[in-house]
């Protein structure tokens, strides 16, 4: 029970989610967005095994953003009218904008939940598989994003490498921060053109080894849409039709 | 789209997409924690940064694609790498770059002078602009707050990955790593204009 966000196919799962922050962004009142954002974490916690210390600690900035969208839209946010509610000097913060004001930071914490939902729930080089298999997305580029992927960590050593050759040259730690910033350039051009090496070597491998790019039928793992994708993909299309019906509520 | 393209091209246009993907998301969380002081505003001003790959690629490889692709992969990996703005940013990044691509295509990529670029880096703000206004709720806010967040962004659009992306890109032309791309055959004819 608790797998199967994680098992359910990559494609679906990021339609369902694309598909439900579209749906949202048509919705003005502090409720839809605040209760999605409460479903969602439910949905994590009856479907996902997700480690939810790191979800806190990707959670904790945009709990700041939605704090700063909050308090800009009450100062500068138009005058929609309704009775105000309080003034303070020329600033007057109405009932509308105050509701506005609640939606859109409540919206900021329905957008990141959910997309951390997908994020922590997703295996990247299966999303890709995913996206090959489903979708019809040019193996060429699917293949050169995973040889783009595994060469991440070959990036993080380059870069700290880079690094100890200047110190080794005597180049000193500038001290402070927008040296540092300007400095930048000096890492960060021979980064890419190492980068840029790297490529031009990978794609002669994969061509030397006779990758030609057609599409293909056969695969290392098939991805296919089980019953239980589309019995999960309506699950998030009630509970999204259920926080958005709250608009017509009288209350 | 890529059927005229190289391998070795798809490779490093997916390789920068990876690299800027993480720069990318390095700025979206000091982006962040500036939001929450000041605002939305925070963003507009280094809005540039976002749109910078679209820009080098494109001066790099010169083919229709190579301002959209890259975006969208960056975008995609920032997904990947597991961020809170989440699926979502792979649609900004696709409009993102649609608008860098709009510039070139205006050009019937012909030309890649630094006008051009800086162009690219205002239409990539200018179509980014117009999605945030729908997507972040900016009609809810004050007009004049929201013409003072464009100018913004598109001013930062054109410096920032208009002048910014053509002065990495000069420089990675430098290290001469970059023979055997159009921009190391064509440089000779672009050169001054």
């Amino acid at each position: 029970m608790r797998q199967i966000l994680h098992n359910m196919n990559p494609s679906m799962k990021f339609l369902a989610v694309t598909v439900s922050m579209l749906v949202l962004a048509f919705f003005f009142n502090p409720w839809t967005p605040l209760l999605f954002f409460l479903s969602v974490i439910a949905l994590q916690l009856l479907f996902s095994r997700i480690n939810w210390k790191l979800w806190l600690l990707f959670m904790l900035p945009f709990f700041f953003g939605a704090f700063g969208y909050l308090w800009t839209t009450l100062v500068f946010g138009a005058d929609t009218g309704g009775p105000i509610l309080w003034s303070y000097g020329p600033i007057e913060i109405t009932e509308q904008n105050w509701a506005h004001a609640w939606s859109l930071s409540l919206r900021v914490l329905a957008f990141s939940s959910l997309s951390l939902l997908f994020a922590l729930t997703t295996d990247p080089v299966r999303f890709i598989q995913s996206l090959m298999q489903q979708w019809k997305l040019s193996p060429k580029l699917a293949y050169s994003l995973m040889v783009s992927y595994q060469f991440l960590p070959v990036l993080k050593a380059e870069l700290e490498q880079i690094q100890q050759a200047h110190r080794l040259r005597g180049a000193e730690i500038d001290k402070h921060w927008w040296n540092r910033l300007l400095a930048m350039r000096r890492l960060f051009i021979p980064l890419l053109a190492g980068a840029v090496r790297k490529a031009e070597r990978a794609a002669f491998a994969m061509e030397a080894r006779g990758f030609t790019g057609e599409p293909r039928t056969a695969f290392y793992e098939q991805l296919t849409i089980t019953r239980m994708d589309y019995v999960l993909t309506a699950l998030f299309g009630i509970v999204l039709a259920l926080c958005c019906s709250i608009e017509f509520l009288d209350f | 789209m890529l059927k005229s393209w190289k391998l070795k091209e798809i490779v490093l246009m997916s390789l920068f997409g990876v690299v800027f993907g993480i720069v990318y998301l390095v700025f979206l969380h000091i982006g962040n924690f500036w939001a929450g002081i000041i605002g939305p505003l925070a963003y507009e001003w280094m809005f540039g940064i976002w749109f910078i790959v679209s820009i080098i690629c494109m001066y790099i490889i010169r083919k229709p694609g190579a301002a959209l692709l890259p975006e969208t992969l960056a975008a995609t990996i920032e997904v990947m790498l597991g961020n809170a703005v989440g699926p979502r940013l792979i649609l900004s990044g696709i409009i993102q770059g649609l608008g860098a691509e709009a510039a070139f295509a205006m050009t019937r990529y012909r030309h890649f002078h630094v006008g051009v670029l800086m162009l690219a880096g205002a239409l990539a703000g200018v179509f980014s602009f117009v999605y945030g206004y729908f997507l972040s709720g900016y009609a809810a806010l004050d007009p004049s707050f929201v013409a003072l967040m464009f100018t913004l962004r598109v001013l930062s659009g054109a410096i920032i990955a208009g002048i910014g992306g053509k002065y990495i890109a000069d420089g990675l032309l430098a290290t001469g790593s970059l023979r055997g791309y159009a921009i190391a055959r064509t440089e000779k004819n672009d050169a001054g204009v």
